[in-house]
This record gives C-alpha cells, structure tokens and sequence, in this order.
C-alpha cells in the first residue's frame, strides 16, 4: 500500500486461479471473479461484521483448510477457497437452516417477499427442507418504530444492517440489539422512537421483510412492479433512485448504489416524497379564472387567454412589463423552454428561479474552482459554513460525515445553532444570525488559529450557503474568499436547497445569466443570435425586484412557474402584496397554492416521474430522469405549454420535444456541450460533471465586501429551513407532512428562563416584517441570546429576515 | 366393395342410435340445458374465494395468483387488516380482487399458487354475460358468504342448479406445498394460514383402490 | 505422594489470615514485584517464556508467548480475566478469596513487563465476597505505596480498577470481556483482526489473563523460569489447579502437578465415586469440553497434549463426575441449555443452533423424541461444529457455540443406546426405574415473547408454556 500502484495477488477459487486486488475482502474479489458467496449481514458501504455467517467457506493459507467467513477476510496471496466443497456447504446449508428456524415464513403477506434475500439465498444455498418442528420465537408483529418505519421482530434475522447503518452512517444511533441469545431483538431505546431522517435506508438495507416502510406497505409485490432509474429532487445532491410503480402508480422509490452522489442512501424525504404525485388536489385539467371561480377547461382556450394578454402586455408596454418567477423545479429542458419563452417570447431578462434566499446567481453557477462531492473523500479539510446539511443537503450530509469519520477528513462547521454534524466536527463555531461578516473577519485577523491551520491544509473543500435568513448572500462571498486566498487548494461547492436550482441557473433562469452559464452581455446575446434572435441584452429584475415592480405597476404580467413566493419568500407578506398587485398572473404548477390563486390561469403541470428530460445538482452534474407513468388526465410537460404559448404570442420557439431541446442546448450552452441523453442513457449512467470540455465563460471570483454586521443587543433571529416543511410537494404528501415541526421557537434554557416561559409556551415574536405566536421548546443546542424558528412551518407566520427579534410569553 | 363395407358400417351406427333414441330410453344428445350432466370432479369452472369456518377470509391479498396467471387476469390489492376487526388471519387481507373471465383460460395456476387455499375452482361454468363489464368478477360475486355459497349473478336463472352453488371447494391444488411427492395429501399449513378445514384430495392411488376405475373418463 | 504446592501454598499454610497483607508479606510477599522493577520487559518476558507457564483459563496458550505479542503501540492495558463463569470451576474464586494478593502482585508484574500503566480485575458479578476481598486488597496496596503513582517509591505508576461483571458467561471470553469492559454489549469480536494482544481494550494493545495465571507469575520470578519448568517433571510444567465436583466421596479445589492419570484423580484424590457407585462419565474441563468415559480414557494422564489427543481438553480445569444412574440426556440437556442461555446472540449457528438443540433433547428427555432426533442432534450440532471435532471446525464467531456441542459428541460415541431407550420407552429410563420425576428446571426458552402460540406440528408438552416457576 506504499505505492498508488494496486497490487495484485493470486487466489484459487474452485479450482480456478484468478488476480484479485490486494487487500479485498474475499466476498467481494470473489465475486469479481464470478463466484457468489451468499451473505447477509455484508453490506459494500459498511464495516463487515461477519455475524451472519452465512458467507463461510473453506479456506487454506497454508496451514490447512479452515472455515473463515468470507466478508472478515482479505484476500492473500496462494490462498485457496472452496466454495463448493462438502464443509463449506455443509456450514452454508447449517447457516440458512438455522435462519429459517425461527422465521415466520409469512413471505405471501411479507412486503419483501419477492425480492427477499432470505428467500432467494434459501433457494440457491440452502438445505431445501427444514427440519425445525418446535415451537417459533414470537413477537407482536409489526410495531411502528418511527413514524414511517414498522419493525416485525420476528422476521429479523439480526444481521445487524439497520443497526450499524444508523450507528455507522447516518449518526444517529436509535435503534439497537436488546437481551441475547435466542431472545436478542432489534428495539428502540425506550420512549425513544427511531426519528431519524435516514430510517428509510434500514428498509432498504434488510436482508428480511423485518423493517418495512409505512407507506409501501401492502401496496405491491415486488413482481408486479415497473421500475426506472431516475433522481431524487427533494435533494439539490440529486441522489440517484430507481422509481417503482405498480399500475400506473408511484409506490416507492429505492436508492440507486452510485459513487458520485448518495451511495445509495437517501433521505426520507427523497425517499417518501411521493405521495403528492397521486394527491387528490394535482390538478388534470387547466383551469381559467371566470368571475372569480376557476373553471376547468381545454388547452386551447386556456392558452388563449393566457397568451393573448400576455401578448398585449408586450406590445402596450414592452417586454419589461412581463416577468417570469420559477422554473427551479422542472427538468433542464423545461428551464431552456422557459429561458428561451422569457427572452424571445415575452422579451425579457426580468427572469428568476430563486426566491430571495441564494446566493448570487453568478457564485451559484460560475464558481469556477467548483468541487465534486466525491472530492470530499479526499479532503483534508472541510469546511461547512451554511445551512444545516443533515436538514437540507442530507446527500452531502452522509458524503461529509463520512469524509470526516472514516476518511479522516477535519471538519470545521460554522452555523448559528446546532448541527447534525457537530459530533464529527473538529471545531464548530457558531455566531448570532446576522453577524456572520463579523466572525469571517475575525478568522481572517487569526482568532482561531486552529481553524486558519486546518484551512492551509494542501486540500480543502468548502461547502458554503446562506445560514440564516438574516446573513444575506454576502457572508457567503466572503467566506469563499477567505478559503481561496488560503494556502492550499481550495475547491467550493455553494449550496442551494430547491430541486433544480443548479440546472435551471444554467438553462438562465436568472436576471443575469443566459444559457450554458453565460452572462447577460452584448457579447452573450450576439452568441445566441442565430438560435433565439434579437433578445434583451441588459440584465433584467430578479425575485425581490420583480415582485417591487409588480406592486409599483411596472411589471404588469407575471408567470409563475412552480414556485410558490407566498410561503417561499423570505418576506412572505411582501410577495402575497405583490401577487395581489399584479394585473395578470399566469401559473404553471401542479397544485393551486397559495400564490397560484392570485393566478388567472393555471395551466396543470407534470412531475419528475411523467416526463423526461435532465437535471443538474449541486457539483454541475447533469443526470438523466426517465419517466414511468402518464401524468393525470391533460397535463403536459412545460415545454409544451410554453412553445404553444410562444405560438400564441406570436414569437414561436420551434420547441418539438424534449430531447430536441436537449440538443438545442448542447448547441446553444456552451457548458452544455457534448451532453447528449445517449451519453447520459449509456456510457454515463451516473451522470456527468459539466462543463465536459474547456472552460465555463462565467467566472466568478467572490470578494469579500465588508457589510455592517448589525449587533444586536437583544435576541437575534435564526430562521433556517428544516428537512420536513410547509412546501407544496410535501404539504401533499401525508406521510411526511406531518412530520413538520409546525409554529415552534427553539429557545435556549438560559433565554427561556429569562422569558419566564415553560416548554409548551407559546410565545409571540415581533419583528419588523411581522409578528407571529410560536410554541417554545427548549433546546439547549440554540446558543443564548439566538432563537431558532423553521422556516415554512405549516401554520407558522413568517418573520422576515431582519435578526431583530423581541420575544414575548403570549397570553393564553 | 371395402368402401361400401365402411359406409355401411358406419351407417350402421346412425341406425343403431336411431332406433334406441326412438323406441328405448337411451337419448344419446343431452338435453342440455333442461337436463345436465355428471361434470368430472376436478373440472376447472368459475373461481370462488373461500372463507374459514370462523367466517374469517382466506385471502390474505398476497397477489401470487395475478404473479403466476399466464392470461394476466388476476388483479389483486392487499390492504392492513383492522386488529380489532380483522377480515382474515394475519396482518393483511386482499380488498380488491378481481378476475377478468373473457381473459381467463381456466389453468388452475391460481389454485396452485394460493398459499391459503383462498381461491377455488367451482364446477360453473355458466356465466355468460351480455356486457363486458359484468365479466369482470370482484370481490363481491367470488367471495362465499358465511354459509358456504357462492354468490352468482344470475341466482334466479332457471340454468343454475341451487345446489351446486353449495359446492365451492369443489377441488384444492393438487401438489403439496412442500412441491415433493412424500407431502401429497399432507396439510402442512399452521397458523398463519389458519386451519384448513377439509381434509386433504386423497391421492391417485387412493381413488383407483376406492373406485377400481381410473380416473380419466376417455384414455 | 508429595505435591509441590505453589499458588495454594499460603492458604494451605495459613488458613486464616493468607488473605491479609500482613501474612502476604511476612511470606516474602510483594519482594518479586520490587525486583521486577529493575528488570527489562525482555527479561521478564523471557522469564515467563522459559517457565512455560500455560494460560490457566481454558485455552492453554503459553502465557510468555502472548506477552511477547503486544504490539509495540502505547498505552497498553493488562486486563485479568475473572470472570469465572464455566460451570463446574471454582478455583480462581479461591485465589481470589484466599489469596488476592498474590494475584495482585503477580499483576504488578506482568504490567511492568507489558508496559501497562493502568490494569483491570474483571470479576464475575456473582462472585460479591471475593471482588470484597480483592477490592480490600487493592486499597492496602494502595495505602503501602505498591499501587498508584510511583509504586513502590519507584517512578513507575500502575493502578488495578475492579469491574463487577453483570452476569454473562460470554464475558469470559477475552474479545466479549473487552467490549464489557467498554460497556459495549458483551459479545465477541471476530478474531482476526481483533487479537487483544494486538488490539484489545479501546483498540490499544491488552494483555489478558486469567486469575490462577497471575498468581503464578510471583513464583516464577522468585524461583526463576527454568526452577518453576523443572518443578514437577510432567508433560506440562507447574501445577494445576483442579475443581473437582460431581459424584465423587471428596470433591474441591486441587493443586496437582500434570503426573496423575484420570484414575488416579477421581479414585484417590477425589476418594471414588459417592456411594460407591460406577463411574459412568465425566467431564474433563469445564462444560465446553467433550466428555471422558472409564472405558477408554480412565488410564490417560491429566495433561494438556493427552486431552487433545483424546479429542478433549483440560480447559479451565473443572472436572464434573458423573456416576451410572446420571441420565446422559438430561446431563446434556443441562448443558447445552446452559449454553443456549447464555449465547450471546450476536452469530446465527450458536444463537439458533443451541437453542434448537436445547429444544430438541428436552423433547427426548420428556419422552416425545422421535427415532429421527438423535440424528438431527447430531447434524444440527454439525451445522455449529462442523465434523464435530475437537478443537472444532467452528462456524461461529467463538468457541461458544462449539463448546455447546461437546456433550453431544459423548451422546453420538458413548450413549446412543441410551438416547434411543429414551424414545422407545417414551420417557427417562432412569426416572421411570426409580419412579420419582425430578423437578424440571424452565427452559431458557420461556417467555421468548409476550405469548406463545400453539399450532406447530411439533409434540410438546403443554408445560412447556407454563414453565417459569422455580429457579435454575
């Protein structure tokens, strides 16, 4: 292991000699050379246990044959396996015997059965029949233990997966083996459910029907299923999944084993988020505001409508009377159709995927030194200064905790309150919300030499985000240039947390930037002449100005493309002002929400699962969605709508399907150049990292401009997204709706007591953009003198992003 | 001459059976449907979705009969069964079930796959219908009641025997679960499954000692 | 005949206080400890190589051996394995009670030899009166200055921490005593990597061993290595500390040299079988080892190599005597409940297999065993142990579950007949001879969950269920 140079040993397999890795396990150089050992407790991404026992086989070094378990054993050189001989089968039909003793054999009504590897590993390795005639272990069958997770313990073969998977991966180890011997059972501590956002990965991982996922139960068999590959867009890390449908409907998704983004781990957002697609309220038909009440009706007539006052407003007041807001959910190929819509049909730069809370859209998008998840396996130093990962990036947060606790990595996290990564950390800071400049200029001046130290490491990878509302996008600028001008190589990986942001800023969907991450210029638009016309070459409006002008009158018609300002909005009564303001709104969305009411028409939108098309995530890497159903009744991918739209206005985008828009991106972006849906469909099925040839035209380079870091004397307020929130997609889907937090304040013990308040409380906080009452819970990882309120919490107000904050018990 | 031999030999036959169906008692065409034959005890005819004497469903919604169904008629939903009222034994039980009749072929596979000896084949096999829709046959027209009969669309046609709707378990699968020769006729379900309350199709050569007849009617 | 006593010397000797500091030292006590000081962990290390000593708690390896294994990464720890859990031994409880600071000195030095500055007694949680008195023992070497900082005004510090043990005969092995130590689950862990010698205690280098291992190392050093080799010319060096119990007119605990025969053991020491009676069976080393029968192994020599050889071991040195009205069965049945109970669950063959196993002879014990049983015993005791040899062919992660598997070999080779009377009269032979029913202890697998549901095509009796009262 001196050399980077892999070694290479012989080993004989059967009777058969073969070059393995030095240093491999033998489960896995043996299943590289084509024998299978069974196993069940061996897991790739986990420490091997060897409990099962099941992977034994006879193996001689030189000393004579012995029975090793093969997931325990590296491979050395001369050693010979039997497979097949009379001991090891013997030992192998001994395991599988064993196993099956106890079980309860209930496969016709076991979710798993179908695809169990119990069963199939019973097949091709075990004794066939057994012989167990006593009585059975028995357990009450099944028990909840979380919200989402139901535990059956007498399938449960203790191959410790779901166990080490909590301990080892996602750092949060709830569940655990109870008693021994016969009687040992995988529990919950007591009063102590198994609230994790990973849980859903234990499903995934057991090798029996003993964890089984609440809302996949008793929904299909594994063999009535259609399954494609697809990701995840509950997550910016775009983790891969495999989306399983039984009938035309979405039933699960699974993780997808990959490298580069989520190891096969997901979230349970990204793992249950799919309710919404079935809700009952997804709308099927496009519907027109007449006399106040919404009427269903036909495509034609609806895009009529829209269109022709869109029209109008054009040709009365010019293009910058029009704005578009959103586009951040939808695929690459819809965010090029509705870049190309706003620029050559509407004639507008006043054009934004991002809804006031990310950072600037040229650090977002042209970071040049930008690094690669899998960077983080090399670091030598990370550092997360930002959002909560475990709430919002959990990809990232799994690639993190394991860059710091297996590789070795030393971990610096900067966050107002607590973070699920503090206990991996080597030094946490944490700073009022707010006063995020103060504390880089306080590292830049070496107030924490260790911190500094770790930054001059040779490698170093910087995950950098908006934290709180209250810091604005310009702490983030100056954190990144901090960690560039340091010692060694420093790679940035700016964080955003909607769906597609990435892609869409990419297809530009923001004021400044145009296809392929080039800026508005003279220069940019004289490059797309050929392709799209005389457009706008001055930068237009983004969210907050759209939304100023649409309340001053400047902007009279607005699209809105599935976004959702009302909630979204860090300043939510600002935009309810403006949507009310406008003269004509037009929505393209898959639910009526809170801002697609203020709309005239609504025209119904597909999901990620009914159409095709691309999606870039957080590093630049675009990947491939497949679609596996027909969205419901007449809805229609963007593109679509937008192209007859276009037709309509009379400014037509030539649009025919999505994967001619993909190839009209790989001509008109140049980031985008060589991205093919073949490329992504056979050589690269994870994905690739663009730009894939040259260099981005857009690079920037962030500076660090000194803001006022206002000091507050009182209480500062730190408002932060949270994993399960109010969004429209989740609001929709039952399983995890309600498992939102709802109108809570976290408040320190010192600041509760300070309040006179108790847990359960409910306290109003005031701020300058509103007031709102919130049920305090008293949390000791928000610092004293900060309280902690989640952002977008069903039935929550929103407070604005000023840090000022006055607190009060509320009378009852 | 052997040609007319051969015509007259088998003239001989329309001859015979003219004289018996007019002097004796001998009909030889049945007069289906005012008369009905004796049907062979394992003929394959409508489904029926059994219950256990408690009254309890035998499905538990597992869909191993829609997995193996060649035809792909089958379509069955499983659903958690109410603890404090449950439909049949176990955790889940089967809320849609449904067999599409003009698709089905009649194979049995269903009866072989069924883990819980739920479904059935009766002896019916009248059930046409004037709209395709009514071929569709769910839950409610395949469950037995709690005595033991089997729900017809058509209860009152003339065509219909009464009696043979009491025939449900008019056969279970032939194989033993185990799949081996040693378990013929050997009830191996426990609990989970519940108890099956007829004994077992007694083997072939149990049939050919009681009967002294083999039992294909025509070689 | 004349034994050469060494670790029971003292307690022989002075029977009423050889507890106690005062007589521990005014018999030349804590003089080798001192000494030790001023020698070289090689010198030490090839002083107890030389002697030979063997590890005294059932596996028998060379104790200098494993010292000279300690990785050279620091902080080492030295552990001494009290955990005196196999049934039928009671020796280091002795040493314990009797004698604990020969052990202590004995820790003292092997910790200079080992370089370990902080050392653990892990005593079994059953054992209240000997953690008492070694507890005592500890504080009063604390109080002279032979433990904690600067021992024995020297600049080396060493300090002994009792741990009480919470019940669990997995803890006695050295791995499963390591993860209790760190109040992990007690449950072994896989071998390689995870030799203590190597990476033990908190991952850093451990030297484990037993109690009566310790007590000797004072009289090596004393006598020096080569004295204590030649101390009783045998096929195994030093003495031996025997428990002897079963059957037998005079059992206890004694101090032998490895020159008696079984013969000579159980007869003259032991005084012969109680009431006279045949000897049918006994066990030669603790519950994890294969039984001896008089027919073939009466006349070998108590030693670890004759043992072996004889598919047996001496192990922790517990020898159970059984006379001819023993019902074999049941005495297996014992056993290997035993063993069932105290599985720890982590690994499928000995987790499922005993329990099954244990399932299997109570059913011939109650007299619903099938002609098919035996054989089942043997090939599911295959499945742990695969061959059913010894040392085994293990398919667990420790020699627990093999260990469980020993009386069956006895029942294969000896007791068949005795197995199958069992199923034909449908009942215990010796039970229905003498008319009486012995009260049945409940099985380990009582109350596996909240109810136990009948159904299976299984015979048991009904009592199975009920089974809970009363106390194993």
């Amino acid at each position: 292991m001196t050399s980077g140079q892999p070694e290479f040993v012989t080993i004989t397999i059967d009777g058969r000699e073969h070059q393995v890795l030095s240093g491999e396990m033998l489960i896995t150089a043996a299943e590289d050379s084509g024998t299978y050992i069974p196993r069940f407790c061996w897991h790739p991404r986990m420490t091997p246990v060897g409990m099962c026992r099941v992977c034994i086989v006879e193996v001689d070094t030189g000393r004579g044959p012995a029975l090793i378990p093969a997931c325990m054993n590296p491979v050395s050189d001369g050693m010979v396996v039997a497979t097949q001989s009379d001991v090891t089968k013997k030992a192998q039909e001994a395991v599988l015997e064993f196993l099956l003793a106890n079980h309860p054999l209930d496969c016709p009504v076991c979710d798993k059965g179908g695809e169990c590897p119990l069963q199939d590993q019973a097949l091709s390795h075990g004794p066939g029949e057994s012989r167990f005639v006593e009585i059975k272990r028995n357990y009450e069958k099944p028990i909840p233990i979380s919200d989402l997770v139901l535990l059956d313990r007498e399938r449960c073969i203790l191959c410790d997966r779901c166990t080490r998977f909590s301990r080892e991966i996602s750092g949060d180890p709830l569940i655990e083996f109870f008693d021994r011997g016969n009687k040992t059972q995988v529990n919950t501590f007591p009063d102590h459910p198994f609230a994790s956002y990973f849980s859903g990965n234990t499903v995934q991982l057991c090798p029996v029907g003993a964890l089984t996922a609440g809302p996949y139960r008793f929904r299909a068999r594994p063999w009535d299923l259609l399954k494609v590959v697809s990701s995840s867009l509950f997550d910016t890390a775009h983790p891969r999944i495999e989306v399983h449908a039984s009938q035309n409907e979405i039933v699960r998704y699974t993780g997808v084993d990959n490298d580069a983004t989520n190891h096969g781990w997901l979230s349970d957002k990204a793992r249950f988020g799919f309710e919404y697609i079935h809700s009952e309220d997804r709308l099927g038909a496009p519907l027109v505001r007449r006399k106040g009440v919404y009427e269903a009706t036909d495509w034609a007539e609806a895009i009529d409508v829209a269109a022709d006052r869109l029209g109008l407003i054009r040709d009365e007041s010019g293009g910058d009377a029009l704005a578009v807001i959103g586009g951040a959910h939808g695929t690459n190929e819809d965010a090029y159709a509705l870049s190309k819509f706003a620029r050559v049909a509407l004639g507008t730069n006043n054009v934004d995927c991002r809804l006031g809370d990310s950072l600037s859209s040229h650090f977002l998008a042209g970071t040049v030194d930008r690094a690669t998840i899998g960077q983080l396996d090399d670091a030598d130093t990370i550092l997360v200064w930002g959002p909560d990962l475990k709430e919002e990036h959990p990809t990232l947060y799994l690639r993190v905790r394991r860059a710091a606790q297996e590789l070795g990595a030393e971990l610096v996290v900067v966050h107002p309150r607590a973070t699920g990564l503090d206990d991996v950390a080597f030094r946490k800071l944490t700073y009022r919300p707010g006063e995020g400049f103060d504390l880089v200029q306080a590292l830049d001046d070496g107030r924490y030499p260790d911190v500094i130290e770790a930054l001059d490491a040779d490698n170093v990878v910087a995950l950098i985000g908006i934290a709180s509302h209250a810091d604005g996008p310009h702490v983030a600028e100056a954190v990144a240039a901090l960690v560039r001008a340091r010692r060694g190589r420093s790679d940035l990986l700016p964080l955003n947390s909607r769906a597609n942001t990435y892609g869409a800023l990419d297809m530009g969907l923001a004021p400044d930037l145009l296809p392929g991450r080039v800026g508005v210029s003279q220069e940019g638009v004289g490059r797309l002449r050929d392709h799209w016309g005389e457009v706008p070459s001055v930068p237009g409006r983004d969210t907050a100005g759209i939304l100023e002008g649409l309340i001053s009158g400047e902007i009279r018609g607005l699209l809105l493309v599935g976004a959702d300002p009302v909630r979204d909005f860090p300043i939510p009564a600002l935009a309810e002002e403006a949507l009310e303001a406008a003269e004509w709104v037009v929505a393209i969305d898959l639910f009526i929400t809170d801002s697609t009411r203020h709309a005239e028409v609504i025209l119904p939108a597909e999901t990620f699962t009914e159409k095709e098309g691309t999606v870039t995530n957080v590093e630049g890497r675009v990947q491939k969605l497949n679609n596996i159903r027909p969205g419901p009744g007449q809805t229609r991918p963007d593109w679509a709508m937008l192209d007859d739209l276009a037709h309509r206005i009379g400014a037509p985008l030539g649009l025919s399907s999505a994967e001619a828009i993909s190839k009209e991106i790989s001509t008109v972006a140049p980031a985008y150049v060589g991205v093919s849906w073949d490329l992504l469909e056979w050589e690269a099925r994870d994905g690739v990292v663009v730009p894939l040839e040259g260099e981005s035209q857009l690079a920037h380079i962030p500076v660090a401009v000194a803001t006022d870091g206002k000091r507050e004397n009182g209480l500062s307020l730190h408002v932060a997204r949270t994993m399960y929130d109010d969004g429209v997609r989740l609001r929709h889907s039952p399983s995890l709706s309600r498992l939102a937090l709802g109108p809570v304040v976290l408040v320190n013990p010192l600041d509760a007591t300070a309040l006179d308040a108790v847990p359960g409380d409910s306290l109003r906080l005031v701020t300058v953009s509103g007031e709102g009452r919130f049920e305090m819970v008293v949390d000791e990882g928000t610092p004293a003198g900060t309280v902690y309120v989640p952002f977008n919490q069903p039935g929550a107000t929103a407070l604005g992003i000023d840090s000022a904050v006055e607190a009060e018990v509320a009378d009852a | 001459m052997g040609v007319l031999a051969e015509f007259l030999k088998g003239l001989a036959v329309t001859g015979k059976t003219m004289i018996r169906t007019i002097f004796g008692d001998g009909l030889v065409t049945t007069q289906y449907p005012k008369e009905k034959r004796q049907k062979p005890q394992r003929f394959h005819g409508r489904h029926v979705l059994n219950r256990y004497p408690d009254g309890m469903e035998k499905c538990i919604g597992c869909e191993l009969c829609a997995g193996v169904c060649p035809a792909k008629c089958i379509y069955v939903r499983g659903e958690d069964n109410d603890p404090d009222n449950p439909t049949s034994p176990g955790e889940r039980y089967g809320y849609v079930y449904e067999i599409n009749m003009l698709r089905c072929i009649f194979c049995g596979l269903c009866v072989e796959a069924c883990p819980t000896e739920a479904i059935t084949m009766t002896t019916l096999f009248e059930f046409s219908t004037t709209s395709r829709n009514d071929a569709i046959y769910t839950r409610e027209t395949l469950l037995m009641d709690e005595k033991g009969n089997v729900p017809h669309m058509f209860p009152e046609d003339p065509l219909i025997e009464p009696k043979e709707l009491l025939t449900a378990d008019g056969w279970v699968r032939a194989t033993a679960p185990a799949g081996m020769a040693a378990y013929e006729g050997v009830q191996m379900w426990q609990r989970t499954a519940g108890p099956a309350d007829w004994s077992p199709e007694p083997s072939q050569d149990e049939i050919d000692a009681t009967t002294g007849k083999s039992e294909d009617g025509d070689g | 005949m004349s034994t050469p006593l060494v670790v029971t010397k003292r307690m022989t000797e002075y029977p009423s206080d050889s507890h106690t500091i005062a007589r521990y030292e005014a018999t030349g006590g804590y003089e080798q400890a001192k000494r030790a000081l001023g020698m070289t962990r090689d010198e030490l290390v090839g002083e107890v190589k030389t002697s030979e000593l063997l590890g005294r708690g059932g596996a028998a390896f060379p104790a200098g051996v494993k010292w000279g294994f300690l990785a050279p990464e620091r902080p080492a720890y030295l552990v001494v394995n009290a955990d005196e859990s196999e049934p039928g031994t009671f020796k280091d409880r002795q040493l314990l009670e009797r004698d604990p600071h020969q052990m202590i000195e004995g820790m003292i030095i092997t910790a200079i030899a080992n370089e370990a500055h902080l050392a653990f007694i892990y005593i079994r949680g059953e054992y209240p009166k000997p953690a008492r008195r070694t507890q005592r023992a500890i504080e009063e070497a604390y109080q002279n200055g032979y433990l904690g900082r600067g021992i024995f005004g020297s600049d080396y510090d060493l300090d002994i921490v009792v741990h009480l043990g919470a019940g669990a005969y997995i803890c006695g092995e050295e791995t499963a005593l390591i993860n209790s130590l760190e109040g992990e689950r007690g449950e072994p862990r896989l071998k390689p990597p995870y030799f203590p010698a190597a990476k033990g205690l908190y991952m850093k280098p451990t030297i484990v061993n037993n109690v009566e291992t310790m007590s000797n190392i004072p009289h090596i050093l004393e006598m020096g290595g080569e004295a204590y080799r030649d101390l009783v010319i045998a096929l195994d060096t030093g003495t031996y500390m025997i428990s002897l119990s079963g059957h037998v007119k005079r059992p206890g605990n004694y101090e032998l040299p490895h020159t008696l025969s079984w013969r000579e053991l159980i007869y003259d020491i032991g005084g012969g079988i109680r009431d006279d009676k045949e000897l049918k069976a006994w066990i030669p080393g603790g519950a994890s080892a294969p039984w001896f029968v008089p027919d073939e192994h009466l006349d070998l020599i108590v030693a670890k190599e004759a043992c072996a050889l004889a598919g047996s071991m001496l192990g922790s040195g517990a020898v159970v005597v059984m006379d001819e009205d023993t019902c074999m069965v049941r005495a297996a049945e014992r056993i290997v409940r035993f063993f069932s109970h105290e599985s720890c669950g982590q690994c499928t063959p000995c987790r499922e297999g005993t329990t099954w196993m244990e399932m299997i002879l109570r059913r011939i014990d109650e007299g619903a065993g099938r002609p098919v049983d035996l054989d089942l015993l043997i090939d599911v005791s295959d499945g742990i142990s695969v061959g059913l040899q010894w040392p085994p062919k293990m398919t667990t992660i420790c020699p627990l579950g093999p260990s469980a598997v020993s009386p069956i070999i006895a029942l294969r080779d000896y007791f068949r007949d005795e197995v199958q009377r069992h199923v034909d009269l449908g009942g215990c032979p010796f039970e229905l001879k003498s008319g009486e029913t012995r009260a049945r202890a409940p099985s380990s697998l009582a109350g596996a969950g909240p109810e136990v549901r009948g159904g299976s095509t299984g015979s048991i009796p009904s009592d199975r269920e009920s089974a809970g009262e009363g106390s194993s």
